[in-house]
Order: C-alpha cells, then structure tokens, then sequence
C-alpha cells in the first residue's frame, strides 16, 4: 500500500481538498438557507454564526488549495511531454489520452474545461465567505445579502464540482503514477 | 422581543417571526461592500472566460502568457485573472464602501459575468474560434 509523490499530491489535491470542500459546502449551504428569523433564536444564532464564519472560510481557503496544488503542482506532470522514442505513454497522461483512439475528448474537452473552469470557484467563495464575515448577523435581517451569498456560493459549488467531476473521470482514464 | 407578522403561504396563514436590527445588537451596514465583492468575483470569473477564449483563438498570445513553462499558458490566464480579481474588489471597495446600491442592477451585471466567466471556459465554446 504504497502512493508514489505524484500519486500522493493527487489525491491530496482530487480527494482530501475536494472532500473538505464539499463538506464545507453542505454545512455552508445549510447554514446560509436556515438562517431565518423563523429558525433561529437569539442564544442559538451566535452558535450558529460562528459555526457559518469558519465553514464558509474554510471553503474559500480548500478552493485556493485546491486550484493551486492543482494547477502548478499536479498538472505539469499531467500535460508533461514524452521524450522521444518513449513507446509506454503512461508517466504522461495529456499525451495517454491524445495517443488512445476513443479517449482523446478527456483530454479535449473533459482537461480543458476542468483546468479553466475550476480557478471561477475560489473567486467566489471568496467574495460569500467576506459577505458572511463582514455582515455576520445582518445576514439574518437582510434576505438580499444572503441570497448574494448563497448564489455566490452554489456558483463556485458548480464550477468547483464541474472541475472536480471531469478530474474523477480523467484520473481514471489515465492516472497518474 | 423579535416581532410576530403573518404571512400567506398555500392558502395558510403562517406566523412568523421577524428580527429587527436592533434586537441582535447589529448597526446596520451599506450594502457597497458585499456588491463590491460580488462584482469583482464575477469581474474576475470573466476576465478568466476571455482570456482562455482569446488564447484558444490567437496561439501568439498564448505563447505571450505562458508565464510558467511547465504549467503553459494556464499560469498566465489565472494569474492575470486572479489579479483582475484582486484590483477589482480593491477599487470597487475604494468606490462603494459607504454606498447603499440598488440589488438589483448588482445581480443583473453580475450574472452577466459570471455567465460570461462560465462560457467563456466552456471547451465547446472557445473551440469555435480556435483557428482552423
């Protein structure tokens, strides 16, 4: 039971930062919509405040995480070049999946859409986390400030997800090892 | 004491319980922050849209943005994103801090972008003028 580098930065970036981000999301989401005057009292709404500030600041932060190891780490050695003459493409996943007939849309449409549409995430759960840190309570009188930040937030849920589900797919068409 | 109000909803009347700012101790700030902070996320989400569409187009100025070697022309597209980002939120903050905006005209241009971001990175979509 043995990860090589490269498989052990995947995972960290597909699998422990994607799973902290869904976490986060779900009990971000949760939080946001059931802040309600209706729901919640007075004892229960600092609680739960605090318990929204670190979620939603935890999401920005795994979303950064999660584009940066990515982008600068883990997909160089993704759409690195074979040296000439290598006959066994599977170090080098771009040039894998562009060499296997049948396989070269996950690179063409699956890698360049997830490799572009992921970076749309931090920047907006960056922009709900300050909306939610910056106007804490208001939330809970102002329906409009947290519908900007619940849209803000399903929003950079869909591109982070879209990311994430292309990688899955990617991963097991063509793993890194 | 959070007032009780009524409201319809299916046909039933549902009381409900409405907080008023000053009962959870809250000074009420201007909404300029958040709708900074909207626009500049949405800003950024386009500016990343137009510049992966642009590099599909022109090779040149892929090559031109390929900051980082082993990343290619990805290194320059998000960092040329992620500072549009940045210096958005600074001066949209620097312009709107103290304002109350209208939501409305915020939401409608911030979809806008943020549907423009989304297209913009959308492989079937920048594929259109990639060159023949």
């Amino acid at each position: 039971m043995d990860l090589t580098n490269r498989e052990a930065w995947t995972a960290a970036h597909g699998m422990i930062f994607g799973a902290l981000f869904l976490l986060a999301f779900a009990g971000g989401i949760a939080g946001l919509w059931s802040l309600r005057p209706e729901w919640v009292t007075r004892a229960g709404l600092s609680e739960r405040m605090l318990r929204l500030k670190v979620g939603v600041t935890g999401m920005a932060l795994v979303a950064w995480a999660t584009v940066i190891t990515g982008t600068y780490i883990v997909y160089p050695w993704y759409r690195a070049k074979p040296p000439k003459g290598v006959t066994d493409l599977t170090p080098y996943p771009k040039a894998l999946l562009l060499g296997t007939p049948g396989k070269e849309d996950w690179h063409n449409f699956g890698m360049e859409w997830k490799e572009h549409v992921a970076w749309l995430s931090p920047m907006l759960a960056t922009a709900a986390a300050f909306i939610v840190l910056y106007y804490g309570n208001q939330l809970i009188v102002d329906k409009r400030l947290r519908w900007a930040a619940m849209i803000l937030f399903v929003a950079a849920f869909a591109a982070a997800g879209a990311a994430g589900l292309m990688g899955a797919f990617i991963t097991k068409a063509a793993p890194l090892q | 004491m959070a007032m009780s109000s009524m409201r319809s909803e299916g046909g039933k009347k549902i009381d409900e319980v409405v907080w008023t700012a000053e009962e959870l101790d809250i000074v009420e700030k201007p909404n300029g922050p958040a709708a900074a902070a909207l626009l500049a996320a949405a800003f950024g989400s386009l500016v990343m849209g137009i510049l992966t569409t642009w590099a599909a187009a022109y090779t040149g100025f892929a090559d031109k943005i390929n900051l980082q070697h082993r990343v290619g022309p990805l290194s320059g597209k998000v960092t040329f994103a992620g500072l549009a980002f940045v210096i958005a939120w600074g001066v949209l903050s620097a312009a709107l801090w103290k304002r109350n905006l209208q939501w409305t005209p915020v939401a409608i241009i911030a979809a806008v972008l943020i549907v423009g971001g989304f297209t913009g990175t959308f492989p079937k979509f920048f594929d259109l003028f990639e060159p023949g």
